[in-house]
């Protein structure tokens, strides 16, 4: 054995691997330090009167009630109306439309979609449902994001459905099933877990959505559970309160920003767990 | 004992050939498949034995660009067909993978669901005749206690036969085994072995094999197949100590395929 090559070929190894460490440890660092500030900031302000109170006028005691419950709501409505599309619409096309040309087409505008930037589509609610109703609402806020969660659903459904092999619906269809028991009894229940998965980080991806709030739901000072009203939301309110001058504002900002990390927090660890392979007994 | 004395014909095929978009597959098969014996498809790898078995139960219609042209006869009537009903005809016909393909859901529902597609049973029934299928499947005693566990959660074997039992739950006309034993040990494949010899008392079944042991010892009609073509057909005794033709002899004597 040559022992120079031997010898020079440890060392570039040992280069590469300090370089990829201190990489990784840069990366890393910034992590920390945000999430360390986040979490020194936001817990200072945490406190009950966060869930119990409207956002104050400034130099007043408050919470963010109204930014929570509205928040809340307009997710709600985005994901129980944007998911089922979504997975009707995956299901399409990795199920029925695998070959055709109409999948090919669907597929690739719901590529652009998922990459489309968040202002965009919050300009095109703007001009479609703000412009005609006359005013700001929940509603159009919750439209907004039902058309971020829609193409993300669309994409993990598809993924997932693919990911059963064929063999399986053969199997089901080869006992005399029609295609859309096969669908619902085997295959999506084999996808089950990448599915709700989906959902989940659909989830988790508008519920830091600012830009196309702003234009769609605008904001509330008050109490308002009105859908057809302008309405808070945490991450416009943080985006308000974070800019202001008033140190108690910025404080409720700090806490609303940890209450929407937390919350993304949970939502992917939840969706980490059921992505693990698991026998269910 | 000629064929003709050997049971009544229950699929008749005619001039079958096949097609995935413009490459043949078969050609112009003509053989019969008779009633509650078991016809083993033999042939090198790509010889279409797995496309004519998918013809029968017509499972190829759910893939774009995949055709049959011919006939294909069972008691009678085309299934080839357009008019013929698919999902009836796959309730007629069972089918059992390569790879054991048990349903995500517990052994008991993996059994029910065939049961439950064109039936709706009394709970008491449904639980005899899911017990029944078991039982043929020689799976029974070892799965009774935890019916209601994943299906997933059995050895390779006990898939294979919870998917052997699954089709013969709705008690079908005709099996078709594809390769049903090539993912499992030897022990798992005796005891497949052993059901098939048993359940052909009752069922017609085919089977497609790379084994040609397996094919003697569990088929009593033996095809040969060479790309896309049938070479011989008969009975498997024949096929096995005097074939007739010479490249049936070389590849059974392992001279190549």
């Amino acid at each position: 054995m040559n022992q120079g090559r031997y010898l020079r070929r440890r060392i570039r190894n040992l280069v590469f691997l300090s370089l990829s460490v201190l990489a990784t440890g840069f990366g890393l660092a910034w992590l920390v330090a945000v999430l360390g500030t986040l979490l020194y900031e936001g817990f200072s302000g945490l406190n009950f009167q966060l869930f119990a109170e409207m956002t104050p006028p400034p130099g007043e005691d408050g919470g963010l009630l109204n930014a929570i419950v509205g928040s809340l709501m307009m997710n709600l409505i985005a994901v129980a109306v944007g998911t089922p599309i979504g997975i009707l619409a995956g299901t399409y096309l990795a199920e029925y439309g695998r070959y055709s040309r109409v999948a090919f087409v669907i597929r690739f505008v719901n590529d652009i979609l998922l990459s489309a930037p968040s202002i965009v589509l919050g300009l095109f609610i703007y001009v479609a449902v703000v412009l005609p109703m006359g005013h700001f609402s929940a509603w159009a806020g919750a439209a907004v994001l039902g058309t971020i969660v829609i193409p993300v659903v669309v994409r993990t459904t598809e993924n997932m459905l693919l990911l059963i092999p064929n063999t399986l619906r053969e199997a089901g269809v080869a006992l005399g099933a029609p295609r859309w028991h096969v669908i619902r009894h085997i295959t999506w229940r084999a996808a089950q877990a990448g599915i709700v998965t989906g959902a989940l980080l659909a989830i988790a991806r508008i519920s830091g959505e600012t830009a196309p709030l702003l234009f769609t739901a605008l904001n509330n000072q008050f109490w308002s559970l009105d859908p057809n009203a302008p309405i808070a939301s945490l991450p416009v309110v943080i985006f308000q309160f974070a800019i202001s001058p008033y140190e108690d504002w910025q404080r409720l900002a700090w806490s609303g920003a940890l209450l929407i990390t937390l919350a993304v927090l949970a939502l992917s660890i939840t969706a980490r767990l059921l992505e693990s392979p698991q026998e269910r007994k | 004992m000629t064929m003709a004395e050997n049971g009544a014909v229950k699929v008749a095929i005619n001039d079958l050939s096949f097609f995935y978009g413009e490459m043949q597959a078969l050609k112009k098969i003509t053989l019969s498949l008779r009633r509650n014996k078991v016809t083993a498809f033999i042939g090198p790898s790509g010889c279409g034995k797995s496309t004519l078995l998918r013809v029968l139960n017509r499972i190829y219609e759910i893939y774009p660009n995949q055709r049959a042209t011919g006939e294909v006869l069972m008691d009678g009537e085309n299934i080839l067909s357009p008019r013929q009903d698919l999902n009836l005809l796959r309730a007629k016909v069972g089918m059992v993978f390569q790879k054991p393909t048990p349903f995500p859901m517990s052994i008991f529902d993996n059994i029910a669901f065939g049961l439950q597609l064109y039936d709706r049973l009394p709970r008491s029934e449904l639980e005899g005749r899911v017990e029944t299928a078991l039982k043929r499947a020689a799976l029974w005693d070892e799965v009774k206690d935890k019916l209601h566990q994943s299906g997933n959660s059995l050895s390779g074997g006990q898939q294979q036969r919870l998917c052997i039992a699954r089709s013969v739950a709705t008690k079908p006309e005709l099996i078709l085994l594809d390769e049903p034993c090539s993912a499992l040990d030897p022990i798992s494949t005796a005891k497949i072995e052993e059901l098939i010899a048993e359940l052909s008392q009752d069922y017609t079944i085919t089977i497609v094999t790379h084994n040609m042991q397996q094919a003697s010892r569990v088929s009593d009609f033996t095809a040969f197949m060479f790309l896309g073509e049938l070479i011989e057909f008969g009975e498997t005794e024949k096929i096995f100590t005097t074939p007739t033709k010479k490249r049936t002899e070389d590849y059974i004597t392992g001279r190549f395929g």
